[in-house]
């Protein structure tokens, strides 16, 4: 039912509003002009030449990525115990454990940023790449976590016992059992969590200062007082980043969301 | 039982100190800083007081509730269709596979980012006002940015992938034969929709709803870029008071109101989500 032209012309439309304004960035940094201008006039890469010649961009774009990347691996180290603890075992508090760990997902970002802010205040590394990095990782685990515990199931606690019961040791048991079953939802958690903390802005901000900026935060800076096709320039540098992110999630996962009804449709 | 708490000690004991030190502690100080007289840090609730009694705060959070809840309404609207057109319409994987990326692209790109499309796109010169000029809708050039109709086509825009993924998972869940059965007794498309496939993805579209929601009112960036300053938020009253004002006593009271309000939100949602799910 419902399969007509007028659904299909109308999720066109919204699927168009959803690309629309990646569309117009990308164009809008390829202008001639030294204004935002869509269609862009002429073509040209002088505004990709003028930020990766622009130093505060450059230190933004590798604080970003040292932040997001070691925020990740923190989130991985963390995540990894944390969930082999609530797959394999049952102790008091384990409700309450879990829900902190998954709490920084539904916490808006801003409130965790202001009082990061005031607590590294109070233990003098407020405004340090510490600061933001302790709170990237709270930000990050939790999707760390919910795609490892996604694959930590029954099944795999069978194996890991039945390898016990063969007499392999814990950590033979770890490196040839545990690890590769865990690493779908290795790759897709770190995934997850470095996008996460590499578009962040309502976290970071409040613990950047002029020098010490993240790529998402300094763009916000500028877009609040001037724009001009560079902001577009860097804009669409990580816009291609997400691309790439979303082509390894494809290429390692597969992104078939909503694949559960292909399935009963093939066998009715 | 006794061996079982001593590994769990052994693997949680740190990752659990990392959360209790950088997450939980950090909050609680917030909390308490709420609960203090900014002139005299004695323990009184004028914070809070001071919200509730002046208009101004009233405003900005009646506002903050307006813009979400507008903002919910139009996702659903357009997020139940794309959902359908998703999961019921198209048949093509290659075509399936780009709509899923479009779909996922803007999710994974900064906020401020795509609010910044829109900043290009709603200016007077914009590509919005061509289209509207183009197809005679307004004469000249009309004013969207620094308005809230902007601020509310940023944020429907922002959040309108999380109700089109909650709500498309809740219609591929769905057993057509249900559907099927219905339209064999003899009811029409309209009736199955309404009597049948609809109640059964309400959960998800209440879901989807609550969580768009709940990141509108916490939502910083889309309302302080496309605002141009002459609207105020929530979340645009907590940034001011801790890095403008450094008044944290009355911050932290606002940022209280806020996490309250949003975990409330998140509850009822996970309410809802497992009621029906065992109903």
């Amino acid at each position: 039912m419902f399969k007509g032209l007028a659904i299909r012309l109308f999720g066109l439309v919204i699927l168009g509003f959803l690309i629309m304004p990646l569309i117009v960035i990308v164009a809008a940094s390829l202008t001639t002009t030294s204004y935002l201008s869509f269609p862009p006039q002429g073509l040209t890469f002088k505004w990709y030449a003028s930020v990766l010649s622009n130093a505060a961009y450059l230190d933004s774009f590798l604080t970003s990525t040292l932040l997001a990347l070691s925020a990740t691996a923190i989130g991985i180290l963390i995540g990894i115990p944390s969930c082999l603890a609530i797959a394999r075992y049952d102790f008091p508090g384990k409700t309450f454990i879990t829900a902190v760990f998954a709490a920084p997902m539904v916490l808006p970002y801003l409130v965790l940023g202001s009082a990061l802010l005031q607590y590294t205040g109070y233990l003098g590394f407020s405004q340090t790449f510490f600061a933001l990095l302790v709170g990237h990782v709270i930000i990050v685990t939790p999707f760390v976590m919910k795609s490892l515990s996604s694959v930590l199931t029954y099944e795999y606690i069978e194996l890991e016992r039945a390898s016990a019961d063969l007499g392999a040791s814990q950590w033979v048991s770890f490196w040839t059992i545990t690890l590769p079953l865990m690493r779908p939802g290795l790759i897709t958690g770190s995934l997850l969590g470095f996008i996460t903390s590499w578009i962040n802005v309502e976290l970071s901000m409040f613990n950047t200062t002029a020098v010490l900026n993240t790529i998402p935060v300094q763009l916000f800076n500028y877009v609040q007082y001037s724009v001009d096709p560079s902001i577009a320039a860097v804009s669409s540098i990580t816009i291609l980043i997400s691309v790439i992110v979303i082509t390894l999630l494809d290429i390692t996962i597969g992104l078939d969301i909503f694949s559960s009804r292909q399935r009963r449709d093939r066998n009715p | 039982m006794e061996r079982y708490v001593t590994n769990a000690t052994k693997l949680l004991a740190l990752p659990f100190l990392f959360f209790v030190a950088f997450f939980l502690v950090p909050l609680g100080v917030v909390f308490v800083s709420s609960l203090l007289d900014t002139k005299n840090l004695s323990f009184s609730l004028i914070n809070y007081t001071q919200i509730l009694l002046d208009q101004y705060h009233w405003e900005i959070i009646y506002t903050t509730f307006r813009i979400g809840i507008i903002t919910t309404i139009i996702c659903l609207l357009l997020g139940y269709p794309l959902a359908w057109y998703l999961v019921r319409v198209v048949r093509s994987k290659m075509w399936m596979r780009i709509c899923i990326i479009i779909l996922v692209v803007p999710l994974f790109t900064s906020n401020i980012v795509r609010s910044f499309g829109w900043m290009i796109m709603l200016g007077r010169n914009g590509l919005v006002n061509d289209v509207l000029q183009f197809v005679h809708l307004t004469d000249g050039p009309i004013r969207l940015l620094g308005t809230e109709t902007g601020i509310l086509i940023g944020l429907v825009y922002i959040l309108l992938p999380f109700a089109v993924l909650s709500i498309g998972t809740a219609l591929s869940r769905i057993d057509l034969s249900l559907e099927h059965a219905s339209s064999d007794l003899g009811a029409s498309s309209l009736s199955t929709f309404f009597f049948v496939t609809l109640p059964l993805t309400l959960p998800g579209v209440a879901a989807g709803g609550v969580m768009v929601f709940a990141l509108t009112v916490s939502a910083y960036v889309t309302p302080a870029v496309l605002s141009g300053g002459k609207i105020t938020v929530l979340p645009m009253l907590i940034y001011q008071q801790y890095s403008t004002v450094f008044n944290f006593n009355f911050g932290g009271a606002l940022s209280i109101v806020l996490l309250v309000l949003t975990l409330a939100l998140v509850v009822i949602a996970n309410h809802i989500g497992r009621n029906k799910a065992e109903g």
